[in-house]
């Protein structure tokens, strides 16, 4: 669908609609994200939609939030490196348009930390591989499994004569009657293959037999029976996930 | 906005808290996040499924917040529609990322939404003052569906039309017919 043109047509007026509800994707949602910056009618259409849907947040049943929630918002933004303080004196409280594209722009910065505190655990785990090193024991490729807060729960090594590799970076806390499935995916269309079942977090060597290992592989931890997963597939939480990249 | 009846009593408190958070006051975000957390949280549990990837949602939406407060401008719009716009930003990236890399076998858009969350349960707890619901309420209930269901639960085009069966091209055209009839309506 071509962009119109015309801020007053009701075809540009739905376009921002669109975007409000999250149905742009790819190359749309970017032109429209650089036009909620360039032009202040379709940012004024934007404003205008998203008011009316406020209407359907608020029928959002209130969750009360876990208490650490806030010492981990705190935590967030004590590792900024430029204080709000600061931007505030230097930014004019009515400035132009194209705030809202700047922080959405500036979210990507918020990634980059994120990537900057996942490459972080990737070094942290180079030089895991460095300390093997010593051992003649060299990874072909190595996965970390980060948590859903990005933190660094487990390592995957794969090595030349096919043995394969978990090291847990940390404790997991697994309920009575339950535990640590593994499991890998190469390809969608196969699904994920389960290749280790341990009852705490622990070295093991996972199975992996006959089947593909290769880079960009997926790797992940999920909270299982004590038996192991009843369908073969993963049903419980994941724990942890992370792809093999290549040693260098 | 006489539309904007989602919560009247808050109005201009948002506001006056954002402009503080601006000047590094933090127990303003503070008193943002007591008022408005438990809410956030509901709405990106709705759109992500997992409580853990919600809480993830609302923590760096709070510290979004906090880190472009100096950039919110009154002039522009609501303090809570910046907000939420933030949240529900941040919510489909990581619905998005997600979807991505995921391996289970019940990818989040098919888990089970809530019964609450489906498209006339929501509707029934849209607020009769809303213009949003009055003009929702002259579509056709299936039309006005897909408009909640991507609004609400954040699916895509693609999956809006694999859960109800229909062609990708009637479900896009459909919402945007439903956007101009909303448009018309709305004013």
């Amino acid at each position: 669908m071509s962009p119109a043109a015309d801020a007053t047509s009701p075809e540009y007026n739905a376009l921002a609609g669109e975007y409000v509800l999250g149905l742009l994707e790819g190359q749309e949602r970017d032109a429209a994200e650089h036009r909620l910056e360039q032009d202040s009618a379709f940012a004024t259409a934007v404003e205008r939609w998203r008011r009316h849907f406020a209407a359907l947040d608020a029928t959002a049943t209130p969750i009360t939030p876990p208490a650490d929630l806030w010492s981990r918002i705190e935590a967030g933004i004590a590792g900024l490196i430029q204080p709000a303080a600061s931007a505030a004196t230097l930014r004019p409280a009515t400035a132009g348009p194209g705030r809202l594209a700047e922080w959405w722009n500036s979210l990507f910065v918020w990634r980059g930390a994120a990537f900057a505190g996942a490459l972080a655990t990737i070094l942290l785990a180079v030089g895991l591989v460095g300390a093997l090193d010593r051992a003649k024991r060299q990874p072909l490729m190595v996965a970390v499994l980060l948590t859903d807060s990005n933190a660094a729960a487990a390592v995957v090594h794969t090595f030349a004569d096919g043995r394969v590799e978990m090291l847990p970076l940390q404790s997991i806390d697994v309920p009575a009657g339950k535990a640590l499935e593994i499991w890998t995916l190469w390809d969608r269309a196969v699904g994920p293959r389960s290749v280790g079942l341990i009852d705490r977090a622990r070295s093991t060597p996972l199975r992996l037999d006959n089947l593909p290992l290769g880079k960009d592989q997926l790797f992940e931890i999920t909270l299982e029976p004590a038996t192991g997963s009843p369908t073969g597939r993963p049903t419980g939480p994941i724990i942890a996930k992370g792809t093999t990249s290549q040693r260098l | 906005m006489a539309t904007d009846a989602t919560q009247p009593r808050q109005a201009g408190e948002i506001e006056t808290a954002l402009l503080a958070c601006a000047a590094g006051d933090k127990s303003a975000l503070k008193r943002i996040y007591e008022v408005e957390s438990p809410r956030m949280l509901g709405v990106a549990q709705r759109l992500l499924k997992r409580r853990a990837l919600a809480e993830e949602a609302v923590q760096d939406a709070f510290v979004l917040v906090w880190r472009h407060a100096a950039r919110f401008d009154p002039e522009r719009g609501a303090g809570l529609t910046w907000i939420y716009a933030i949240l529900r930003n941040r919510s489909l990236s990581i619905l998005r990322d997600e979807k991505r890399t995921e391996t289970s076998d019940t990818p989040i858009a098919e888990e089970t939404a809530s019964e609450e969350d489906d498209p006339e349960t929501v509707m029934s707890k849209l607020s009769d003052a809303t213009a949003l619901r009055a003009c929702l309420e002259m579509l056709p209930p299936q039309r006005r569906g897909l408009v909640l269901l991507a609004f609400v639960q954040g699916l895509t085009h693609g999956e809006i039309a694999g859960r109800l069966k229909l062609p990708l091209g009637t479900v896009k055209s459909w919402i945007r017919r439903s956007l101009l009839s909303l448009k018309e309506c709305l004013g």
